[in-house]
This record gives C-alpha cells, structure tokens and sequence, in this order.
C-alpha cells in the first residue's frame, strides 16, 4: 500500500458553532480521558502492520482543547504502535481561544509542523455571526503566538459567502488575513447543513443563503486575489504559497489515497474499500470497551465506483484527473468515451487536457460538481 | 314454447325489480350514498367495506372520480314485506366521459337526482338531468347533506323547481355520510321509481352499457336485458358488429361476481362469452340471439371518438415494448383509448394516443404510471385539423409532426364545441371576457333562478384543451363548471409553432395554434422552459418559432458555481451516493443536443399557473 494517512477525530469543542454538522461534543475530563483510553484501543484493533503513515492529522471538533498532556497522550501512542515514514507530517487544528504561548510550544514538541488555525474571519460581527468564541484581536495574537513558536507551516481557515458580505467586504478580509504571511489558507464557502443552528434558520426562513450570484462572484475573487497575493490554489478551497506548504494529509483524500480514521465518525479507505466508525462518542467509546471494531458501515467499492470517485475528486483539484492512473485501476479511457463531451468542455475552457492530465480551469473548479455528472464512465 | 328459453321456469315477478343510477355533481356524495345503500342492504359485510366501494380503481378513489361505469344488485325487503332487486349502476360523472353516463342511462327505469343542501343545482346536475330526461327516466329529488350547518333545504328544493323543472315537494332528505334518511331513499326507489318493462318471451334484446376486463375470462360485459332471456349456451348476435358468440356464463354483479342460471327482461347483468378485448365489443350495441334475432337494436349505440390526441413517449427508449404492452392491457378495458406507433426526431419511439378528453388523458397516463410503471413524456394535446391542400385533397392532421408544407395548403378548419358554463351570477363578466379571449363567438347567457346563470358559448376545442377549466375554476374560484359538445369544424387560420433548444427543434413540443395565439403561447411554452431545464455550466436558448421566423425567446443562464466547498475523508462515500442519484437523475431526461430536459418539462409546459 502507498504511504497512508492517519486522521484522528477529537469531537470536543468548548462551543458548538452554529453551521458545524461534524461529529462534536461539549464535554467535561471524564469523558475525555475515556475518550483517549478508548482511541488507544482503537490503535491497536486497527491492524497497524497494513499500514505506513506518512501523514497523522488530528482534526474535530477541536483538537487544541485537549489538554496538552492528553495530546501528547495520543501523538505518543501513535509513535509508538503505528508505522510512520521518516518524514511524516503532523498536522493540528486549532482554534485561536487555545493559543498560548505554552501550549504553542507543547504542540511543537509534540511534532507538530503543520497548524491549521480557525480564524475563520477578522472581522468581529462576523465572528459573533458564526458563533466563534474568539474575536479578531485575538485570532491575530494567536497567529503571532504560532509564528513566534514557530512551525513549518502555518495556515489560516476563513468563512465567506454569507448573508449581506459583499465583493469589497470580503476582499478586505482576504487582504488583511493575506497581510499576516501564513504559508496556507483554506477559504471555505458556509454551507447550511439540515440539523445545525443555521439549517434550522435556514428552514425558518430567519437566514437566507447568499445570491448564487454573488457566491460565483466571491469565489472567483477569491482564487483571482489570493492568486495575486502569491498563493496558489491547489484545491477548491485550498491555497498554499509554496508548494511545500501544501496540506499533504487533505490532498490523499483527493488523490484517492489510502487513509485510516480513528475516533468517532472517522472514515478509512484503504484503496478498495471504505468504512466509517460510528459518530457519538458513547456508541463508539462503548464498543471499544468491549474490544469490538467501532463500525457504523463499510463498502467495498466496484471499479465504477471508484472511476466515479476519481472523477468527482480530480475535478476538485488543480493537478485534475490522473488518466493513466485511471485507466490502470478501472479499466476506464475517460477521453475515449467522452470525446464529444471532452470537447465541449475544452472548447468553452472549463478544462484542459494535457498529457496524461484533465485539469479543471477556475472555471470548471466552479462547477466541479456538475462537471462530474457529465462523464461517462464505461469501461 | 319458443326456442331458447329452456326448461328452467322464469321468474315472473319483475314487479320486484328496480333499475336506476344516481345523478349527481361532482362532490354531491354519490359515491357515498352508494356506500349506504350497499351497506343498509347488506351486500357487504362491514368488516370487508371499503369507502366508494364501486370505484375499483385506486385512482377514481383518489380523485374521487368514477371513470368505468360499475353495476350492483343489492336485494331489499321493503316496508310493504316484499323483496325487491335493486339494480344501482354507478356512472362516471366527469363530462369527458358524458358519453358513458349516456349508455348507463339507458340501462336504467329511473334515477336519483342526487342535490347537495348546501351547494344546491350545479352545472352537472343540470347536464346529467337532461341526459335522463331524454331517456324517459323517472326521476327522485334527493336533497344530501342535510346535516351541514349551511344546508339550505328550502332554497335547494326551489333551486330544483325553477332551475330542473322538477317536482321537489316530495324530495327525499338525507344525509349520506351521517346514514340519515337511508331507508327513505330505498323506500322512495321501491314506490317511484317504475318497474321494467320488457317481455321474458320475446326475442332477445340486451343493452351493453360497459365491459370489464378479466385476465382470466376476457371480455366481462354489463347489460340490461330489455326482452327475453340470456343463458348460457346460446348463441349470441351483436347486432352492430354483428359478431357471433356462445353464452358462457352469466350472473349478477353483487360487488363480486354471483352466477345464475339466466337473465331475463328487466335484469341488469354480466355475461361472458369468449371475447378477448373490451376493444372488440361496442359499448352500446346490442345483444340478441342468432336463433331468434329482434327486428332491431336498441338505441344507444354511439361510437365513442376520440377528440383529443397526444404522443406518449416512455422516458427511456429501452421502456418502449413496455408501453406497447401496457396500451394493449389498457385498451382491454377502455374502448375509447385508441393509438398508433409514432416517432420523434427528439424523444424517439412512442405511441399517438386518441383520448376523449384531457381528464381522459390524465386517467391513461395515470394508470400508465401507477399499474405499469411507466414514467412518460406527453406531448402537446391538439384536437384534429381539416387542412384542405391548393390540390383539393382534403387531410385530417392531429399530429403538428405531420402539419403539410404551408406553401400546400389553401383552407384549414378546426373543430367547434358549445360550451356552457354555470355558475353564480356575479361571475358572468369574467367568464364572459375569458370566452372572449378564448375566441369564443355567439357568446350568451340566461338565468336559470335568482343568481344562477348558464352561459352558452361556441368556440374551438382547442382553446378548451389547453387550460380552460382551470382558468374557469380560477375566475369563478371554484363555482364555476363546464360542460361542452361538438359542434362542427370552422375555417381557421393556423400556424406551427416550432420550439428550440439552443436551436434544435423539440417535435414533442411543436404546435398547431391559431394564428393570434402563437406569440403569447410560444413565449408561455418558452418562460415555462425556462423555469423547468436546469441550468447547465452554458447558456441555453429556448426559442418558439414559426418557419424560420423566432416570435418568443427565453434564455437560461448557465450556473457559475456550484462546487461544495469541502470535501474530505468522510464525505466521500455520502458525496459519491449523491452523485450518483444525481446521475440517475439525468440519465431520466431526454437529451437534446447537450440540453437534458426533464420529464417535468414537458409537463409544466401544459399548465397555466404555477403550482
């Protein structure tokens, strides 16, 4: 198996923000030490001698409020049972609210060289908007602190597309995140999810979704100005501004890499097939404490599924779809049996084929998810 | 004694025999005083009831529509100690199927003239009376729903005075839902209704008033024997299509099927005979003996003509042979259904269909749906055009695919009806203007009581066919109801209107209009387009045309972003279903060039407001 991707979902937060539809908890140091206990556990039921990770990626909820002793727990079990590359990546969520200049340096110590940090804006109403327990005074303190520390790469999360954001609004944002130097920036679009705060708005008709023309519109600032400031997008979301700084763990999952999951929720893919664990924390720490896998469903994947998939996720990033790649796992000529198809996209530029790559344009970004629909996908 | 009558002793008391249906508008409750009946004579066990007992299919339950016509014989012992047979045929009420109501009439001695207390003489009442009374039927007033706090007994029963003619002093009161007054309206039967006429030795005569279709026996045919006797082993006549049959069976219709031995003069029954298809008896013809043939048929014998037609195209082409197989099935059983093979450049293979209505088309669809799973594609109704060519020869064209070259054609002329329309006075100047506007011509109205009116107008079929009772529903708010019957055909002056999809005609959805209808029915059908494509990652014109020339023009702008803006490891698989559901999806709608249109498409365009 190629080298692997280890994600270890920490459901934890201090407040559950309105839009998240991940699996999260408020929880107090009981829950939380079984909460490790059972991750251990898990680590040994998960058959590490498949495995080879050259990425570990500790993401939630919130990784950084776990206290650091039980993070070091965790990043300490992981050496120690999983098989991990010489150069293996470690990577951190954190939210500003838990950056200090201790528990900076302890997450250091631990490895850690990639941080994600949840600024999500520098703007405070649109702060208390999302529910954040932070202000933008404080996400810039947390930032110095994370330089200051000193990692290998230091990345900043940002919202848009909201109600009543605007085109200079948010390019304002773009500009002042972009002013303090991170190496990365992921710039997500807020999606109302059924079952969150802002679903249950949404429903209500109390919010509403920003025009989708003006959603367009951000978007292709978003790329077009940050492209100006020197990063480069890689992904729908994802900018880096050097290669180096790319997210290594996020990019397997769109490469079709191998991954394994641990903690509640978490998905793993091992090539082939893919399984997810059970999302509440209880279901998942109890069948642990039983010694049984904590599965929730698993499925084998066909190779039209996995064309399909590959397709779906190639559309997603800049380097586009691996044809060879394609041809060689499923047996499917995507050029050969969408000649017409392959033209019209080229010919009203929303991709390029070049070599043994179809990439998507900014414009076939946009509409990546249509884009997928399109393609015939027999062998 | 004459032949055919064998050694079984007939029953002479058809004194104790009452045939009648029951006259109603839409709503009135004749589904449910049906129901009472049934049940106070014991026909059905309450355990086995079933509301609207004699609508057997599941859609004329929901709509709360009788499509087929139905018979029941449900036995009564009467307040005078006797007991009688009391033959309920239940007749569709929709006008698209006034044809039906037409022969079930004839199968009867009498009728309930079912009036709602509160809603008082409708439209339909009026149009079903007259029916029976150009049948010499003998008829009952029953007032219904006495109970509701808005029954108005007193106004109804003028209502039926002035409006009906009718006699409606002793008008039966009741309340069908409540089982109010039940045992009056059987007694009312038994006295007032008359009992058959009709010689058990005479030759034999018998009226098919509709057939049912039973995968096992073929065709089951309902009739009224008006002289002699029916039994099985005779040799039987059609005296219209003049096939021959032997008698297999034959019996009474008691919810379920009850064989007996014969059906005699005044009897209303089932027979079966070896016919294959409902489609190979006439509804209306009569049945006599090969041996001792009447002199003549009875009346009623009507050819029921199509008047409305419209291509069904499956959704995916490989459902074709599924079509053909379940038109054949439907047109067992309904005789006015016709069709033919017919192809289109844009939706491929699929059938022609010649319907008696819209409702009609709706049903056929419907049950396409529902009992054979079929997902179709409807074109545009249009009625049948008499073009006449420079050379004389004069065309019928139903089908705009098959619209001559106009550069031929030296006349066109398309089918009229006379509409009438009742409805509570206030709303005669919006009708009025809606007739108007429905090139309708000769357009008048009188009172029929104080605030009722009918207006009588003549106008084209086709203006009715598209959305014409709705529009009335929706200027009348629902008071409002339409009957209508063929005219004859009047000169016109007609166009095709062609629709394009980033330029490549849809067959499916060309037209024939009346000249001063193209533009605002090419801009509806383009606006409608419109709304119903999803918008793809490029612009789509959407273009109504006559010949070369555009006359309506909408345009679909195409999506700029529609990408999520995260993807990862958990999401793949949930994201993976989506799209493949979403693939499902469009493999489902008919390309046209790169254009997928929806089946949703085809059907907006066909509706006037947005629902």
């Amino acid at each position: 198996m190629d080298a692997a991707g280890l994600y270890i979902h920490v459901p934890f937060c201090t407040a559950i923000c309105p839009y998240c539809d991940y699996a999260v908890l408020i929880a107090g140091e009981e829950r939380r030490a079984g909460y490790v206990a059972a991750l251990l556990e898990e680590m040994e039921l998960a058959g590490s001698d498949r495995w080879r990770f050259d990425t570990v990626y500790l993401g939630g909820g919130t990784p950084s409020a776990l206290a650091t002793t039980r993070l070091a727990q965790v990043v300490g079990a992981v050496r120690a049972r999983m098989a991990l590359t010489d150069d293996v990546r470690l990577h951190l969520e954190v939210n500003p609210e838990d950056v200090t200049v201790e528990a900076a340096r302890a997450w250091r110590e631990l490895g850690v060289g990639f941080v994600s940090l949840g600024v999500q804006s520098l703007d405070d109403g649109a702060l208390r908007f999302l529910g954040r327990a932070h202000g933008a005074r404080r996400a810039r303190q947390a930032f110095q602190v994370l330089r200051e520390v000193g990692f290998d790469t230091v990345s900043i999360d940002l919202m848009y597309g909201f109600e009543g954001q605007d085109a200079a609004g948010w390019q304002d944002q773009l500009e002042a995140a972009a002013a303090l130097a991170p190496d990365h920036l992921s710039c997500y679009q807020l999606t109302f999810h059924q079952g969150t705060v802002f679903g249950r708005r949404l429903a209500r008709g109390v919010l509403a979704e920003l025009d989708p023309e003006i959603q367009a519109e951000l978007f292709r600032l978003t790329h077009r100005r940050l492209a100006d400031l020197g990063y480069e997008a890689y992904e729908v979301s994802s900018f880096a501004a050097r290669e180096a700084h790319r997210s290594r763990h996020n990019l397997k999952y769109w490469t079709h890499a191998p991954y394994l999951g641990l903690g509640p929720s978490a998905h793993s893919f091992d090539g082939s097939s893919r399984w997810w664990n059970l999302a509440k924390l209880r279901l998942w720490q109890t069948a642990l404490e039983r010694g049984q896998r904590p599965l929730a469903g698993e499925e084998a994947l066909s190779p039209s599924e996995l064309a399909l998939e590959s397709v779906m996720l190639g559309l997603r990033i800049t380097e586009g779809i691996d044809l060879a790649r394609l041809r060689a796992r499923c047996g499917v000529d995507l050029v050969a049996s969408n000649r017409a198809l392959v033209e019209r996209l080229c010919d009203s530029g929303l991709v390029v084929v070049e070599g043994d790559r179809l990439r998507p344009t900014l414009e076939g970004l946009a509409v990546a998810d249509s884009l997928a629909r399109e393609f015939e996908l027999s062998e | 004694m004459p032949a055919g009558t064998g050694s079984v002793p007939l029953d002479r008391r058809v004194n104790n025999v009452r045939t009648f249906c029951i006259i109603a508008h839409i709503d009135h409750g004749k589904s449910t005083l049906a129901d009472r009946l049934i049940q106070r004579c014991g026909a059905v066990e309450d355990r086995d009831f079933r509301d609207q007992i004699l609508d057997s299919m599941d859609l004329e339950r929901e709509r709360g529509i009788t499509i087929k016509s139905n018979s029941v014989t449900l036995s009564y012992t009467a307040r005078d100690g006797a007991t009688y047979s009391l033959n309920l045929i239940d007749t569709p009420g929709h006008v698209d199927f006034s044809h039906e109501v037409r022969r079930a009439l004839l199968a009867c001695d009498g009728a309930l003239l079912l009036v709602d207390a509160a809603q008082g003489v409708e439209a339909q009442t009026v149009a079903n009376m007259y029916l029976a009374l150009e049948h010499d039927l003998e008829m009952v007033p029953v007032l219904n729903k006495i109970d509701l706090p808005a029954a108005d007994v007193e106004r109804v029963r003028e209502e039926i005075e002035s409006d009906l003619g009718l006699d409606a002093e002793n008008a039966v009161l009741c309340s069908a839902k409540q089982g109010i007054g039940i045992d009056d309206v059987l007694e009312a039967i038994v006295e007032r209704l008359p009992a058959p006429s009709g010689d058990p030795e005479a030759p034999l005569q018998a009226l098919i008033f509709d057939a049912q279709y039973d995968p096992y026996r073929g065709a089951v045919l309902l009739c009224r024997v008006r002289q002699g006797v029916l039994r099985p082993g005779q040799r039987v006549r059609m005296m219209h299509s003049q096939s021959e049959h032997e008698v297999e069976e034959v019996g009474l219709l008691q919810l379920r099927r009850v064989k007996v031995d014969h059906l005699q003069a005044g009897a209303v029954g089932y027979v079966i005979a070896g016919i294959k298809a409902v489609s190979d008896v006439a509804v209306g013809d009569t049945i006599t003996e090969v041996q001792r043939p009447a002199s003549e048929p009875l009346p009623g014998y009507k050819e029921a003509k199509p008047v409305v037609f419209s291509s069904l195209y499956p959704m995916s082409n490989e459902e074709y042979p599924d079509l053909a197989k379940a038109l054949e099935k439907l047109k067992l059983n309904d005789a006015a259904l016709t069709y033919e093979k017919d192809s289109s450049a844009a939706l491929g293979f699929g059938f022609r269909c010649g319907f008696l209505g819209l409702l009609h088309l709706e049903v056929v669809q419907e049950r396409l749906r529902r009992e054979h799973d079929l997902s179709l594609i409807v074109s545009a109704p249009s009625v049948r055009y008499r073009v006449t060519l420079n050379d004389g020869r004069l065309v019928e064209v139903d089908n705009p695919s098959y619209y001559p070259n106009p550069a031929e054609i030296a006349a066109t002329a398309e089918p009229y009806i006379k509409v009438a329309v009742m409805m509570p006075e206030r709303y005669v100047g919006p009708v009025m203007e809606l007739c108007r506007e429905r090139r309708g011509a000769k357009t008048a109205f009188n009172y029929l009581a104080v605030g009722r009116v009918e207006l009588t107008s003549e106008m084209p079929l086709a203006e009715v066919l598209f959305d014409f009772n709705d529009r009335l529903k929706t200027v009348t708010q629902g008071y409002g109801s339409l009957d209508w019957e063929l005219l004859d055909y009047r000169d016109t002056d007609l166009v095709k209107v062609d629709i394009l999809v980033n330029g490549e005609p849809v067959d499916a959805l060309a037209q024939l209009v009346h000249r001063d209808k193209a533009r605002p029915r090419a801009l509806h059908y383009c606006e409608r387009l419109a709304e119903s494509i999803p918008r793809q990652q490029f612009k789509i014109a959407i273009q109504g045309a006559i010949g070369g020339t555009v006359i309506a023009r909408t345009t679909i702008n195409p999506f700029r972003k529609d990408v999520t803006a995260k993807c990862y490891g958990g999401d793949i698989t949930r994201k993976r279903k989506l799209l493949e559901k979403q693939r499902k999806g469009k493999k489902r709608m008919k390309m046209v060039g790169a254009v997928p249109i929806p089946q949703s498409a085809f059907v907006s365009v066909l509706k006037t407001d947005k629902d």
